[in-house]
Protein backbone atom coordinates (compact mmCIF):
# COMPACT_ATOMS: atom_id res chain seq x y z
CA UNK A 1 0.00 0.00 0.00
CA UNK A 2 2.49 2.29 1.07
CA UNK A 3 5.08 1.07 -1.84
CA UNK A 4 1.53 2.26 -4.26
CA UNK A 5 1.48 5.46 -2.95
CA UNK A 6 5.24 6.23 -3.56
CA UNK A 7 5.21 5.00 -6.76
CA UNK A 8 1.83 7.04 -7.50
CA UNK A 9 3.42 10.01 -6.23
CA UNK A 10 6.93 9.46 -8.19
CA UNK A 11 4.63 9.99 -11.22
CA UNK A 12 3.36 12.95 -10.03
CA UNK A 13 6.45 14.81 -9.19
CA UNK A 14 7.71 13.54 -13.08
CA UNK A 15 5.16 14.73 -14.97
CA UNK A 16 6.32 18.22 -16.48
CA UNK A 17 4.76 21.16 -15.60
CA UNK A 18 2.30 22.32 -17.74
CA UNK A 19 3.36 25.84 -19.06
CA UNK A 20 0.72 28.66 -20.11
CA UNK A 21 0.25 30.48 -23.73
CA UNK A 22 1.80 29.24 -26.56
CA UNK A 23 -1.00 27.30 -28.32
CA UNK A 24 -0.15 24.34 -30.40
CA UNK A 25 1.45 22.10 -27.81
CA UNK A 26 4.72 22.89 -25.78
CA UNK A 27 7.82 25.04 -27.41
CA UNK A 28 10.96 22.73 -28.81
CA UNK A 29 13.85 22.60 -26.16
CA UNK A 30 16.01 25.52 -26.26
CA UNK A 31 13.78 28.21 -27.32
CA UNK A 32 12.83 30.68 -24.86
CA UNK A 33 9.86 30.74 -22.48
CA UNK A 34 8.98 33.94 -22.18
CA UNK A 35 7.75 36.44 -25.33
CA UNK A 36 11.08 39.28 -25.28
CA UNK A 37 8.39 41.99 -25.43
CA UNK A 38 5.07 42.71 -25.92
CA UNK A 39 2.74 44.92 -28.35
CA UNK A 40 3.18 48.52 -26.98
CA UNK A 41 7.19 48.12 -26.18
CA UNK A 42 7.66 47.04 -30.40
CA UNK A 43 5.22 49.96 -31.13
CA UNK A 44 7.63 52.50 -28.81
CA UNK A 45 10.70 50.73 -30.39
CA UNK A 46 9.35 51.63 -33.95
CA UNK A 47 7.96 55.01 -32.78
CA UNK A 48 11.67 55.88 -32.35
CA UNK A 49 13.55 54.69 -35.18
CA UNK A 50 11.00 56.75 -37.23
CA UNK A 51 11.94 59.89 -34.99
CA UNK A 52 15.56 58.93 -34.95
CA UNK A 53 14.93 59.13 -39.19
CA UNK A 54 12.90 62.33 -39.03
CA UNK A 55 15.88 63.67 -36.75
CA UNK A 56 18.70 62.51 -39.09
CA UNK A 57 16.73 64.10 -42.31
CA UNK A 58 16.98 67.57 -40.83
CA UNK A 59 20.65 67.11 -39.06
CA UNK A 60 21.37 65.73 -43.14
CA UNK A 61 20.37 69.34 -43.89
CA UNK A 62 22.24 71.13 -41.45
CA UNK A 63 25.39 69.45 -42.54
CA UNK A 64 24.91 70.08 -46.48
CA UNK A 65 24.86 73.96 -45.41
CA UNK A 66 27.25 74.04 -42.10
CA UNK A 67 29.89 71.86 -44.31
CA UNK A 68 29.22 74.07 -47.95
CA UNK A 69 29.52 77.47 -46.42
CA UNK A 70 32.80 79.46 -46.51
CA UNK A 71 32.14 80.98 -42.98
CA UNK A 72 30.36 80.07 -40.09
CA UNK A 73 28.38 81.22 -38.11
CA UNK A 74 27.55 83.94 -40.94
CA UNK A 75 28.72 87.46 -40.97
CA UNK A 76 26.59 89.77 -38.64
CA UNK A 77 25.22 87.05 -36.35
CA UNK A 78 24.88 86.38 -33.08
CA UNK A 79 27.29 83.48 -31.83
CA UNK A 80 25.37 80.73 -29.50
CA UNK A 81 25.62 80.43 -25.60
CA UNK A 82 27.77 77.57 -26.30
CA UNK A 83 28.61 77.11 -21.93
CA UNK A 84 25.23 77.57 -20.88
CA UNK A 85 23.87 75.07 -23.53
CA UNK A 86 26.65 72.88 -21.98
CA UNK A 87 25.86 73.05 -18.42
CA UNK A 88 22.19 72.53 -19.50
CA UNK A 89 23.62 69.21 -21.32
CA UNK A 90 24.48 68.43 -17.75
CA UNK A 91 20.91 68.70 -16.13
CA UNK A 92 19.54 67.07 -19.60
CA UNK A 93 21.80 63.60 -18.73
CA UNK A 94 21.01 63.89 -15.58
CA UNK A 95 17.63 63.39 -15.42
CA UNK A 96 18.06 59.99 -18.00
CA UNK A 97 19.92 58.88 -14.85
CA UNK A 98 17.51 59.59 -12.80
CA UNK A 99 14.56 57.87 -15.10
CA UNK A 100 16.83 54.97 -15.17
CA UNK A 101 16.48 54.72 -11.27
CA UNK A 102 12.76 55.34 -11.42
CA UNK A 103 12.18 52.75 -13.80
CA UNK A 104 14.49 50.29 -10.70
CA UNK A 105 11.96 51.53 -8.27
CA UNK A 106 8.93 50.73 -10.64
CA UNK A 107 10.47 46.93 -10.94
CA UNK A 108 10.86 46.61 -7.18
CA UNK A 109 7.15 47.59 -7.10
CA UNK A 110 8.35 50.82 -4.48
CA UNK A 111 5.90 53.46 -5.35
CA UNK A 112 7.43 56.16 -3.31
CA UNK A 113 10.75 56.27 -4.60
CA UNK A 114 9.02 55.81 -8.21
CA UNK A 115 7.21 58.98 -7.63
CA UNK A 116 10.14 60.53 -6.39
CA UNK A 117 12.85 59.84 -9.29
CA UNK A 118 9.96 60.55 -11.76
CA UNK A 119 9.35 63.95 -9.83
CA UNK A 120 12.90 65.35 -10.32
CA UNK A 121 13.15 64.25 -13.61
CA UNK A 122 10.23 66.46 -14.57
CA UNK A 123 12.29 68.91 -12.90
CA UNK A 124 15.60 68.60 -14.58
CA UNK A 125 13.71 68.38 -18.02
CA UNK A 126 11.62 71.09 -16.92
CA UNK A 127 14.99 73.34 -15.92
CA UNK A 128 16.37 72.26 -19.22
CA UNK A 129 13.49 73.87 -21.10
CA UNK A 130 13.35 76.89 -19.47
CA UNK A 131 17.09 77.25 -19.60
CA UNK A 132 16.21 77.01 -23.67
CA UNK A 133 13.82 79.13 -23.63
CA UNK A 134 15.50 82.00 -21.59
CA UNK A 135 18.30 81.70 -24.07
CA UNK A 136 16.01 81.57 -26.93
CA UNK A 137 14.73 84.92 -26.23
CA UNK A 138 17.91 86.73 -25.68
CA UNK A 139 19.02 85.25 -29.24
CA UNK A 140 16.06 86.64 -30.37
CA UNK A 141 17.11 90.20 -28.86
CA UNK A 142 20.62 89.80 -30.64
CA UNK A 143 18.92 89.08 -33.98
CA UNK A 144 18.94 85.51 -34.46
CA UNK A 145 15.34 84.69 -35.87
CA UNK A 146 14.09 82.21 -38.30
CA UNK A 147 14.02 84.90 -41.19
CA UNK A 148 17.58 86.20 -40.76
CA UNK A 149 19.46 83.43 -42.28
CA UNK A 150 20.24 80.29 -43.24
CA UNK A 151 21.69 79.96 -39.99
CA UNK A 152 18.62 81.32 -37.48
CA UNK A 153 16.37 78.95 -39.84
CA UNK A 154 18.47 75.55 -38.99
CA UNK A 155 18.84 76.93 -35.76
CA UNK A 156 15.94 77.12 -34.80
CA UNK A 157 14.05 74.41 -37.02
CA UNK A 158 16.53 71.71 -35.70
CA UNK A 159 16.72 72.97 -31.99
CA UNK A 160 13.06 74.04 -31.76
CA UNK A 161 11.46 70.33 -33.01
CA UNK A 162 14.17 68.69 -30.33
CA UNK A 163 12.41 71.54 -27.62
CA UNK A 164 9.23 69.95 -28.94
CA UNK A 165 9.96 66.10 -28.45
CA UNK A 166 11.14 67.15 -24.60
CA UNK A 167 7.93 69.12 -24.06
CA UNK A 168 5.89 65.96 -25.32
CA UNK A 169 7.98 63.87 -23.18
CA UNK A 170 7.83 66.40 -20.43
CA UNK A 171 3.84 66.10 -20.46
CA UNK A 172 3.71 62.75 -20.99
CA UNK A 173 5.95 61.88 -17.59
CA UNK A 174 3.59 64.46 -16.01
CA UNK A 175 0.73 62.01 -16.76
CA UNK A 176 2.90 59.14 -15.79
CA UNK A 177 3.69 60.90 -12.05
CA UNK A 178 0.27 61.82 -11.94
CA UNK A 179 -0.93 57.71 -12.16
CA UNK A 180 2.13 56.80 -10.03
CA UNK A 181 1.14 58.82 -7.07
CA UNK A 182 -2.20 57.11 -7.32
CA UNK A 183 -0.77 54.01 -7.36
CA UNK A 184 -1.53 52.20 -10.46
CA UNK A 185 1.72 50.85 -10.85
CA UNK A 186 2.67 47.77 -9.42
CA UNK A 187 5.78 45.63 -9.80
CA UNK A 188 4.30 43.60 -12.03
CA UNK A 189 2.54 46.35 -14.13
CA UNK A 190 4.89 49.12 -15.05
CA UNK A 191 4.69 49.34 -18.75
CA UNK A 192 3.37 53.16 -18.48
CA UNK A 193 6.73 53.84 -16.94
CA UNK A 194 8.87 51.83 -18.78
CA UNK A 195 7.50 53.50 -22.36
CA UNK A 196 7.97 56.72 -21.10
CA UNK A 197 11.76 56.23 -19.85
CA UNK A 198 12.03 54.91 -23.03
CA UNK A 199 11.13 57.65 -24.85
CA UNK A 200 13.10 60.19 -22.46
CA UNK A 201 15.98 58.09 -22.55
CA UNK A 202 15.80 58.47 -26.89
CA UNK A 203 15.11 62.42 -26.26
CA UNK A 204 18.01 63.44 -23.96
CA UNK A 205 20.91 60.96 -26.07
CA UNK A 206 19.96 62.54 -29.18
CA UNK A 207 20.51 65.60 -27.56
CA UNK A 208 24.52 65.55 -27.25
CA UNK A 209 24.58 64.93 -30.94
CA UNK A 210 22.49 67.84 -32.02
CA UNK A 211 24.45 70.33 -29.55
CA UNK A 212 27.95 68.89 -30.84
CA UNK A 213 26.65 69.42 -33.95
CA UNK A 214 24.98 72.93 -33.77
CA UNK A 215 26.78 74.68 -30.96
CA UNK A 216 30.69 72.64 -30.96
CA UNK A 217 31.28 72.06 -34.58
CA UNK B 1 -7.52 72.83 -84.43
CA UNK B 2 -6.87 71.33 -80.82
CA UNK B 3 -4.90 68.30 -82.26
CA UNK B 4 -3.16 70.36 -84.34
CA UNK B 5 -1.72 72.37 -81.30
CA UNK B 6 -1.13 68.93 -79.12
CA UNK B 7 1.06 68.15 -82.49
CA UNK B 8 2.70 71.30 -82.17
CA UNK B 9 3.59 70.44 -78.72
CA UNK B 10 4.74 67.13 -78.96
CA UNK B 11 7.15 67.87 -81.74
CA UNK B 12 8.81 70.61 -79.81
CA UNK B 13 9.43 68.35 -77.25
CA UNK B 14 11.87 66.21 -78.01
CA UNK B 15 14.04 69.47 -79.16
CA UNK B 16 13.58 70.97 -75.55
CA UNK B 17 14.71 67.42 -74.26
CA UNK B 18 17.84 67.50 -76.36
CA UNK B 19 18.34 71.03 -75.12
CA UNK B 20 18.23 70.51 -71.53
CA UNK B 21 20.73 67.64 -72.23
CA UNK B 22 22.84 69.59 -73.89
CA UNK B 23 23.14 72.18 -71.63
CA UNK B 24 22.54 70.69 -68.11
CA UNK B 25 24.51 73.54 -66.27
CA UNK B 26 22.07 76.03 -67.37
CA UNK B 27 18.74 73.77 -66.29
CA UNK B 28 20.52 73.15 -62.93
CA UNK B 29 19.56 69.64 -63.05
CA UNK B 30 21.80 68.97 -60.46
CA UNK B 31 23.25 70.47 -57.45
CA UNK B 32 26.53 69.11 -57.17
CA UNK B 33 27.52 67.57 -61.11
CA UNK B 34 28.96 71.06 -61.82
CA UNK B 35 31.32 71.89 -59.05
CA UNK B 36 34.89 70.89 -59.27
CA UNK B 37 37.10 68.68 -56.55
CA UNK B 38 37.34 70.15 -53.30
CA UNK B 39 34.67 72.08 -53.65
CA UNK B 40 32.73 73.17 -50.53
CA UNK B 41 29.39 72.42 -51.91
CA UNK B 42 30.51 68.79 -53.21
CA UNK B 43 31.87 68.04 -49.92
CA UNK B 44 28.86 69.35 -47.48
CA UNK B 45 26.56 66.45 -49.85
CA UNK B 46 28.99 63.94 -49.71
CA UNK B 47 28.82 64.14 -45.71
CA UNK B 48 25.19 64.55 -45.90
CA UNK B 49 24.87 61.60 -48.12
CA UNK B 50 26.79 59.48 -45.99
CA UNK B 51 25.01 60.40 -42.63
CA UNK B 52 21.68 59.73 -44.24
CA UNK B 53 23.25 56.92 -45.78
CA UNK B 54 24.51 55.16 -42.47
CA UNK B 55 21.56 56.40 -39.78
CA UNK B 56 19.15 53.71 -41.17
CA UNK B 57 21.56 51.17 -40.91
CA UNK B 58 22.63 52.29 -37.44
CA UNK B 59 18.67 52.25 -36.49
CA UNK B 60 17.81 49.22 -37.46
CA UNK B 61 21.43 47.09 -36.26
CA UNK B 62 20.42 48.88 -33.10
CA UNK B 63 16.46 47.58 -32.76
CA UNK B 64 17.96 43.97 -33.91
CA UNK B 65 20.52 43.70 -31.52
CA UNK B 66 19.08 45.14 -28.43
CA UNK B 67 16.11 42.25 -29.77
CA UNK B 68 18.82 39.64 -30.04
CA UNK B 69 20.24 40.53 -26.46
CA UNK B 70 16.27 40.02 -25.05
CA UNK B 71 16.16 36.93 -27.01
CA UNK B 72 19.43 35.32 -25.29
CA UNK B 73 18.77 36.48 -22.31
CA UNK B 74 15.00 35.33 -22.04
CA UNK B 75 16.56 31.97 -23.56
CA UNK B 76 18.96 31.77 -21.25
CA UNK B 77 16.58 32.52 -18.19
CA UNK B 78 14.23 29.19 -18.22
CA UNK B 79 17.66 26.92 -18.35
CA UNK B 80 19.09 28.93 -15.01
CA UNK B 81 15.33 28.02 -13.42
CA UNK B 82 15.69 24.76 -14.41
CA UNK B 83 19.37 24.37 -13.20
CA UNK B 84 18.30 25.43 -9.22
CA UNK B 85 15.40 23.10 -9.10
CA UNK B 86 15.73 19.55 -8.00
CA UNK B 87 15.25 17.10 -10.75
CA UNK B 88 12.99 15.32 -7.83
CA UNK B 89 11.33 16.53 -4.89
CA UNK B 90 11.48 14.20 -2.50
CA UNK B 91 9.51 14.84 0.75
CA UNK B 92 10.32 12.54 3.91
CA UNK B 93 6.91 11.28 5.06
CA UNK B 94 6.11 10.08 8.11
CA UNK B 95 3.24 8.08 6.97
CA UNK B 96 5.11 6.39 4.03
CA UNK B 97 8.40 5.90 5.81
CA UNK B 98 7.17 2.88 7.59
CA UNK B 99 8.64 4.47 10.42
Amino acid sequence: MAQTSIAKRLDETLVEPKRPGFGGGEPPPGLPQTPIGNNVWLAIVVFLGAEAMFFAGLMGAYIVFRVGAAVWPPPFQPRLPVGVTGVNTVFLLASAATIRVALRAARRGDGTHLVRWLGLTAILGTVFLAVQGYEWLRLIQFGLTVSSSVYGGLFYTLIGFHALHVFGALVWLMVVFTLARRGRYAKDRYLGVQTCAMYWTFVVALWPALYGLVYLY
Amino acid sequence: MVNEMKLKILSILPYAGLALMLAPALAHACAVCWTGDGDPTADAFNWSVLFLMATPYTVVGSIAGWLFYKHRRAAAKPTEEAASQPALHLNWNEEESGR
